[in-house]
């Protein structure tokens, strides 16, 4: 499934998306563990890093799925 | 007429604040308050006090749907108000340019427009996904966000 990126987060992967595997559907817990195991650069950012789904804030235990709108970004520093 | 004009952007275009009142304003309104957040080039006490110039970047399609979710928080928190006007700017931005506007009409002073644009810009700067990368003297960083959204926002 495709994984949107911005700000800090794009700028380590040098993507705006990358690609995870993903064997159907999963919580966002699971996702951010799987997101480090395939993208090693990212791993360290994770921890601190929000998930969207579906353009609202997911949470641990959330549902999410190939299906699913997804993005990974830092809290937000607009205004 | 509608009492309850609602305009959201996110947008790289500048801010027009006359037309912004203009648009917020009904028959009804005698106050118009507006909160303008522009590019601060020099931050008193910051380790690297001087900024040269900021660039923001959004995930838009989110962005604006939290924008609005900010604009019906505000209508929920303060029922004087009639008009709002949420625009958040993206792109370049040098020091001194206008970024965020909120523009709250209402009938009377005391009738909560000032409250609720405090409150708007407030709501924005945590729950709407635009992040701004700062270039000073010395390079550029992404400047970091330090609210973590709880459920329900």
């Amino acid at each position: 499934m495709k994984i949107q990126l911005f700000a800090t987060l794009r700028d380590r992967a040098k993507a705006r998306s990358i690609e995870v595997a993903l064997e159907g559907p999963t919580t966002v817990a699971e996702l951010r563990k799987v997101i480090a195991a395939q993208h090693a650069a990212l791993a360290d950012l994770l921890p601190q890093a929000l998930v969207a789904v579906n353009q609202e804030f997911a949470f641990d235990e959330d549902a999410v799925g190939p299906d699913n709108e997804v993005a990974l970004f830092p809290p937000v520093s607009g205004g | 007429m509608n009492d309850t004009p609602t305009l959201i952007a996110l947008t790289e275009a500048a801010i027009d604040l006359n037309a912004l009142q203009r648009a917020v304003t009904t028959d009804l309104d005698g106050t118009v308050v507006a909160f303008i957040g522009t590019v601060r080039g020099v931050t008193p006490g910051a380790a690297e006090p001087v900024t040269t110039r900021l660039e923001y970047e959004a995930y838009a399609a989110m962005a604006e749907n939290k924008l609005r979710q900010v604009a019906r928080e505000m209508r929920e928190k303060f029922a004087g108000i009639h008009g709002i006007a949420l625009t958040q700017r993206v792109g370049e931005m040098a020091v001194g340019e206008p970024v965020v506007a909120v523009v709250v009409s209402c009938g009377h002073r005391g009738g909560g427009a000032f409250e609720a644009a405090r409150y708007g810009i407030d709501r924005l700067k945590q729950i709407v996904p635009v992040w701004k990368k700062e270039t000073r003297p010395d390079g550029s960083a992404w400047v970091e966000g330090d609210y973590v959204p709880a459920r329900g926002d």
